[in-house]
């Protein structure tokens, strides 16, 4: 980073690819404005890169959004202003607006397939970029193929025949980059540019990224809810508070060393530094983000900080210097006592029983696969999966989108059937094939945990009515007495009497995730299956969420299968892993073994893509190609298209064996277990 | 429609962790009279269209005069006689037929059979029309596959002539106009449920349905066809107001009841070949009272709808 980065405060405009002053933004809803942002302040330096971070509702986005002057037609820019490059956006006329963002500035937005239009070949909609900044068609044609080789993409005359519907998310998030950076712009804003991409592709694009800031000198800003992410990529960042920043600073210094109460709860709630659920409990941020056009007349965060007393209340913070540098601030009355920011205490889960001869483990799926059938095509899902789960075990399950991980936690429920040959067993006794024919004790010992708990709860039915009709149907118990076991159950899980009352989309996501978890936990299942249970939720809620679940565990001895995209958090939970891929288990082991390595190429891969939040160096495995279709799983081993350790010859023949790389710790893999540990032997920082 | 403020447009929320018990309850007590306002809110911007107001004031007139019927008529809708062909006056406002008979009073007491047979027909549609697209949208495979062709085919056929042809068949009583109007509508209803149960049944709500070991009847009428109701309610609106009109033309078409009755349709048919002869009273009321209701009650279901899909 160079000095630029902070300019002078009286010389701003003329150094600054983007100035942000005093910005305040309110939204009209209901016919009362209600404030968002309330003085946002920060400045990018050309070349530079700025990350936003905060929980969804802290007007993020919303700065973003008015960085261009982009905001829906209910949001209006009520003070401050925005310079880019030293122009006033918020001063500028409709038509010189429009001028302004064709040239000077672009924005990458978090779905790539809703940037762009699906009726149009996605070459002429690249031209188009082209032709609107005055070239002429045969010039923005070759510009076009040109701006595809600069965002990575091998073949573009081909890509740009495509229909963006024909390309994968990744390959359109590149083309998308590639339209954004087509007019040179001074400022590029990316919006969660990687959010609905695999953890793979993620870093591929983060990767392209981070080589196109050395390329250009754009300056970036860069909004994102993983940590990880903005750290590995931006030189300094602000960390946004109920429409405040409440603290900036050097991305590397403001992680490792947060000086404001916000920023450490914040990074506290992150399962961090291979942290497990054996030696502490998550922290949680109290309370709840105001609402919208809340009346916050001194400090944004002082109900939710323990730090708060009467001067937080009464005195509007201020703007504290942090070190000698200049360059990085807290709003807080109390920077000094942030030591005393008391963690929570440590609690022990169980240590599980690995399921050996002695102890078979309650769930048992033998041989189990899936094959979905499209019209005349066979698209074998999953393939012949064993696994063994013990009492008390958490069990994750990772992989990217398409490796059948849903698949395998809805056939061991049965809510697809398996494929004939295969077996599910529970405590011995083999389950039919599909819930319809299950008896209601074995439904009672198996639910499952939703990702979406908005589409997981009944919008209609009120929390008491779900819970209870539950009760019900699982353990028989009738009327009063199933009220009572609800009433018994929401307290225990920290929901009030008033909550049972409301319908779901009256609570907050953290509130009906928790009635989903009630709802799994009112029949006293042997087997909670939880399908990416936080994966839609902010971290403090998840930090709650995931608490919660291991105290259920201990206190209930019940079983998980956890999937989860999120290493941190499989980690955090699981006390085994398996790693899928193309509807196969690849890799399976107890969790300290699956992150110490050996590995699968895949599994490596996989562990090397994780952006990490406390920067760590890591050597970036790249793969190559794309997630093959199930439909045509390649022949021999099902990675060896993309493994970067194939041995030719052999592992496009041979579907490869399991072999043993520790006490339960299996691998599907040629290379012999020694070679990879020789392979994958971690460089020391020094080297 | 306005676009949703990106962030902070989500709902407000509640409390995730273990604070007391009492801060709880008081963030859910703001929150519920927030959304008490909200919904009083939506109540108040329905109440003050325009469109929401003209469409009940005119449906009322006519429930009024379908209930008072010969009360309020100045004269007896079938046995006064005064002169053939009186043009609108004092005396009689709507003008008088060819045989004599006041026009107002047969228009006022020809509300009650349409305003008793069209909601009662788009009612009985509408039943086996949700029960119907139920089936195909949450059963689907096979049986959605032929109930939709069968549909389709329905759907295809001129209808007008089908129910002719039924009436003719089976007599023009209410019933009948009642069971065929029904049966016509039964498709097209089925048709809308169906797109909007496929859009919810594979919400996971209805798996963990399954896996709970619901019905698929109970799963089909108590967990999705409450949160399928906006769009069944605006359709039987609407096809209240196609009641009105089918049930019209087939008396125009001698479908309906016999001469004597004061029914709109037949009025119309009787009227209409003296259009010519300048004696326009005789069709134009009884017509306009067919077109007041179709609007008034369209204007409704428009409103309800944009305060549906807002909501």
């Amino acid at each position: 980073m160079t000095d630029l980065a902070v300019p002078p405060a009286d010389s701003p405009s003329a150094t600054s690819a983007l100035e942000v002053d005093n910005l305040e933004v309110v939204y009209r809803v209901r016919g009362i404005d209600r404030v968002v942002l309330r003085g946002v302040s920060f400045t990018i330096a050309p070349g530079e890169a700025y990350g936003l971070v905060g929980e969804s509702g802290c007007g993020k986005s919303t700065t973003a959004y008015a960085a261009l002057r982009y905001l829906p037609r209910n949001g209006r820019i009520i003070g401050g202003r925005v310079l880019v490059g030293g122009l006033d956006v918020t001063a500028m006329s409709e038509s010189r607006l429009r001028q302004f963002r064709a040239r000077d500035a672009s924005m990458v937005y978090q779905d790539p397939a809703q940037a762009m239009n699906p009726t149009i070949r996605v070459g002429r909609q690249l031209i188009e970029s082209f032709t609107l900044l005055g070239q002429s068609n045969s010039q923005a044609s070759r510009s076009a193929i040109e701006a595809l080789r600069k965002v990575r993409i091998a073949d573009p005359e081909r890509v740009m025949d495509r229909y963006p519907f024909q390309l994968s998310g990744g390959m359109q998030q590149r083309v998308v980059i590639a339209m954004a950076l087509a007019c040179d712009p001074k400022l590029l804003v990316l919006d969660e540019p990687t959010t609905g991409l695999d953890a793979t592709v993620e870093a591929e694009v983060l990767d392209l990224v981070r080589t196109l800031r050395t390329e250009s000198d754009a300056a970036v800003l860069l909004i994102a809810h993983n940590l990880g992410i903005i750290r590995s990529l931006c030189d300094r960042v602000g960390v946004m508070y109920a429409g405040r920043i409440v603290e900036e600073g050097p991305s590397a210094e403001v992680f490792d060393h947060p000086q404001h109460p916000y920023t450490v709860g914040l990074l506290r709630s992150l399962p961090r530094r291979g942290v497990r659920k054996t030696e502490k409990a998550l922290d949680t941020i109290p309370g709840i983000l105001p609402l919208i056009g809340a009346d916050l007349p001194t400090c944004v965060f002082v109900d939710r900080c323990a730090l708060a007393d009467d001067t937080c209340r009464t005195v509007v913070p201020p703007v504290v210097p942090i070190g000698t540098d200049g360059n990085r601030y807290s709003r807080c009355h109390h920077v000094d006592r942030l030591a005393s920011l008391a963690e929570t205490p440590g609690h022990v889960a169980i240590s599980m029983l690995t399921p050996d001869e002695a102890h078979p483990g309650v769930l048992q799926l033998s041989h189990v696969s899936k094959t979905f059938h499209q019209r005349s095509t066979a698209i074998p899902a999953l393939v012949d999966v064993d696994l063994d789960l013990a009492a008390g075990e958490t069990l994750g399950i990772v992989g990217e989108s398409g490796s059948g991980k849903s698949t395998l936690a809805k056939t061991m429920l049965g809510i697809e059937s398996l494929d004939m040959g295969g077996r599910v067993a529970l405590d011995g006794h083999q389950l039919a094939a599909s819930t319809v024919d299950r008896s209601a004790d074995d439904k009672r010992s198996m639910q499952m945990i939703f990702q979406n708990p908005d589409s997981a709860l009944n919008r209609s039915w009120s929390v008491r009515r779900i819970l209870v009709r539950s009760v019900e149907k699982l353990t028989g118990i009738k009327g009063k007495e199933a009220n009572d076991r609800v009433e018994a159950l929401a307290a225990h899980l920290r929901l009030t009497p008033r909550h049972l009352d409301l319908r779901p989309r009256q609570l907050s996501g953290g509130l009906k995730q928790r009635v989903a978890i009630a709802r799994a936990f009112v029949g006293d299942p042997r087997i909670v299956v939880c399908d990416e249970p936080t994966s839609a939720l902010d971290v403090s809620v998840q930090a709650a969420i995931l608490n919660l679940l291991a105290d259920l565990q201990v206190e209930q001895q019940t079983s998980y299968v956890f999937i989860s995209h999120d290493m941190g958090v499989v980690r955090y939970l699981a006390d085994r892993i398996a790693v899928m891929y193309l509807g196969r288990i690849q890799e399976i082991g107890p969790t300290d073994e699956v992150f110490n390595g050996p590995n699968h190429p895949y599994t490596e891969a996989l562990l090397s893509a994780i952006p990490d939040v406390d920067g760590g160096v890591k050597a970036r495995i790249r793969l190559d190609g794309e997630i093959p279709s199930p439909a045509n799983p390649p022949s021999g081993c099902v990675f060896h298209p993309r493994c970067p350790r194939a041995i030719e010859g052999l592992c496009e023949t041979t579907e490869p064996p399991l072999q043993q790389a520790g006490s339960g710790h299996l691998i599907r893999c040629h290379i012999p277990v020694e070679q990879l540990v020789e392979l994958q032997r971690k460089p020391s920082v020094d080297a | 429609m306005e676009p949703a403020a990106p962030a902070p447009a989500s709902p407000p929320s509640t409390t995730d962790d273990g604070r007391p018990a009492v801060e709880v309850i008081v963030a859910g007590v703001q929150q519920a009279s927030e959304r008490k306002l909200a919904r009083r809110e939506n109540w108040r911007l329905i109440r003050r269209r325009p469109s929401f107001i003209i469409g009940v004031f005119i449906v009322l007139v006519w429930v009024v005069c379908a209930v008072l019927g010969s009360r309020l008529a100045p004269h007896d809708p079938l046995d006064f006689r005064a002169k053939v062909h009186l043009p609108p006056s004092a005396d009689f406002p709507f003008g008088t037929d060819k045989t004599g008979r006041d026009v107002l009073s047969r228009v006022i007491a020809g509300a009650r059979d349409v305003l008793k047979i069209a909601p009662a027909a788009a009612f009985l549609g509408g039943i086996f029309g949700v029960v119907l697209g139920m089936l195909m949208g949450y059963i689907g495979k096979r049986l959605d596959l032929v109930l939709s062709r069968i549909v389709e085919a329905f759907i295809a056929l001129p209808v007008l002539l089908l129910a002719l042809l039924a009436i003719v068949t089976l007599g023009n009583s209410a019933w009948v106009v009642l069971g065929v109007v029904a049966a016509l509508f039964t498709p097209i209803v089925a048709r809308t449920v169906r797109a909007a149960v496929m859009a919810e049944r594979d919400l996971d709500y209805v798996t963990s349905a399954k896996l709970r070991g619901e019905s698929s009847s109970f799963i089909m009428f108590r967990e999705i066809l409450p949160n399928v109701m906006g769009p069944i309610i605006v359709e039987l609106t609407v096809r209240i107001g196609y009641a009105v009109f089918t049930i019209s033309t087939l008396s125009f078409l001698g479908a309906g009841p016999p001469p004597p009755s004061p029914d709109w349709g037949a009025q119309v048919s009787e009227g209409y070949n003296s259009i010519a002869a300048g004696i326009w009273w005789t069709t134009f009321f009884p017509a306009a009272a067919i077109a007041s209701l179709v609007i008034a009650v369209n204007l409704i279901a428009d409103s309800v709808q944009s305060v549906l899909e807002a909501s």
